[in-house]
């Protein structure tokens, strides 16, 4: 069976800018993996590009098996920013059953709604099903991204720093969800984060990305290596300019 | 009752009505529909500068020698380019869509000035306040043909592409991960737009086709909950003011297009009031 995620020397180039270079590593089927990285290491593009929003100039990604973005309903994704339209009328129900279809629901059948219920189930957001998205809080939200990454019962999940913008408890609530969501044998995700606490507790497998891989293993490995220059054979001049992950 | 009933309807015993009411109530349903995404996507000052670029387009269409009724097969094509030129500069450069509207509103309303200028001293003399204020009652059996399909084609587009047009509305990244074609269909929605001004400008005129289009979405979007009760409001709305504003402007002897625009303005402000806080 194939890799959950696979990259083969994946580059990307935006507006002249390099900003993934020569990237590899896989994560298996059902693993958890952690990308982190210092802010532009190209962590949300490489999430991107695995989706296909965003065009590899060289290399390549394998998603399931498949090129990006040609297995979209197999694949959860959490944005890092909520690019919604704050003034489009949408209900959590709506958000949730749009990901289902594949368009909005002008009208929300029975099984529909039953999806989108048992999805904020699993995130303990069920109270939320007729809530505005507007109105909702930054944890709320994430609870119901969440769910909307769920309800198509994906086979990977790809996290954008879901815990960014919430609060310590609102943060440590989400953890434990993700580590429920961790516990299915046959989910395998992809979460960045600057979290160390996150990173411990959910992860395999950690990346550590600063344009290119810089360290990958065990998060014991890469969390807790001594980050001297031999730690970065045959990129000694270039000293990682932050600690992969931060103790919050 | 059933006397005054009479009284009120009795203008729809002239042709000319019926073909006013036809293509009102044609125009303000698919309008009305239309309006949501516009309003939605925050795009009423773009219908506003559409309508001025078919201005330009009626304006090129008299200097090419067509009749006023005909100047349309022009104005047409000419703003439906104007339309997709104002989103192919929003896409393609980081200026804003209100900055790519005001330079195409501008430019196409100059070259209509220069085009009526233009024309031959022999031609026939144009009604210019009947283009910018629109008639109505004046709609021509042709006119009210060409007004019905254009009416029936945007209504029945918006239909089908809707649900996966209001998911790209919601967010357009979100969107295109589901696989709906978000820049297919953006360009799809101006070019409705440009199609449901220009003929709307026949009817209400430059100056008022772009509230006809806004102003029932707008109001249903101040008290609706959900994209289709919204939806479903903006049309009823509109099909209720076009009426009663086209009879009240028969009855009252005054303007058309303006009572029609006046009704479904008193509609927005009504639910102002009323709306859930």
């Amino acid at each position: 069976m194939s890799d959950a995620l696979r990259a083969r020397g994946a580059t990307v180039e935006l507006g002249g800018r390099r900003i993934l270079d020569d990237v590899s590593f896989e994560v298996a089927r059902g693993e958890f993996a952690c990308l982190c990285g210092p802010n532009g290491g190209g962590k949300t593009t490489f999430l991107k590009a695995a989706l296909g929003l965003v065009p590899l100039s060289a290399g390549e990604i394998e998603v399931l098996g498949a090129r990006p973005g040609t297995s979209a309903s197999a694949v959860g994704y959490l944005p890092q920013s909520k690019g919604f339209n704050p003034a489009f009328p949408a209900q959590v129900v709506d958000v949730i059953v749009a990901n289902r279809r594949g368009a909005w629901p002008v009208w929300v059948g029975a099984a529909d709604r039953e999806a989108a219920r048992a999805a904020l189930a699993r995130v303990g957001g069920e109270p939320l099903l007729n809530a505005r998205i507007r109105g909702l809080s930054g944890g709320e939200l994430q609870r119901v991204y969440l769910a909307r990454a769920l309800v198509n019962e994906p086979a990977l999940l790809l996290l954008d720093e879901p815990t960014a913008g919430v609060d310590a408890r609102g943060r440590a609530e989400f953890l434990d969800l993700l580590a429920g969501v961790a516990a299915r044998d046959d989910l395998a995700a992809v979460l960045v984060t600057h979290n160390a606490t996150a990173v411990r507790r959910l992860a395999k497998r950690v990346v550590y990305l600063d344009g290119r891989v810089r360290a990958w293993g065990a998060p014991g490995e890469v969390l807790d290596r001594d980050w001297d220059r031999a730690a970065f054979s045959g990129h000694d001049h270039e000293w990682p300019p932050a600690p992969p992950c931060e103790d919050e | 009752m059933g006397e005054m009933m009479d009284a009120l309807l009795s203008p729809l015993t002239q042709g000319f009505v019926r073909r006013a009411l036809g293509a009102g109530l044609a125009l303000g349903a698919a309008g009305a529909l239309l309006g949501v995404f516009i309003v939605q996507r925050g795009l009423g000052l773009l219908s506003d500068g559409l309508a001025h670029a078919t201005f330009g387009g009626l304006a090129l269409g008299l200097l090419l020698g067509a009749a006023v009724d005909r100047a349309i097969w022009v104005a047409l094509p000419f703003t439906v380019a104007i339309a997709l030129g104002i989103q192919y500069v929003r896409r393609r450069t980081t200026l804003g869509g209100d900055v790519a509207t005001g330079v195409f509103f501008a430019v196409s309303f100059a070259a209509g000035i220069l085009f009526l200028g233009l024309r031959s001293a022999r031609s026939a003399p144009v009604n210019v306040e009947g283009l910018l204020f629109g008639s109505l009652l004046a709609v021509s059996p042709e006119a009210l043909g060409v007004i019905l399909v254009v009416a029936a084609l945007v209504f029945a587009l918006l239909v089908w592409v809707g649900p996966r047009l209001a998911y790209a509305t919601f967010d357009p990244e979100l969107a295109a991960l589901s696989g709906v074609p978000v820049a297919t269909l953006e360009y799809l929605l101006l070019a409705l737009t440009a199609l449901v001004v220009v003929v709307g400008v026949k009817t209400v005129g430059v100056v008022l086709v772009s509230a006809f289009v806004v102003i029932p979405a707008a109001t249903a979007s101040l008290l609706g909950r959900t994209l289709g009760g919204i939806a479903a409001l903006a049309v009823a709305l509109s099909l209720a003011g076009t009426a009663f504003g086209l009879f009240a402007s028969y009855h009252l002897n005054v303007a058309t297009g303006a009572t029609i625009i006046l009704t479904l303005g008193a509609m927005f402000f009504l639910a102002l009031v009323l709306r859930r806080r």
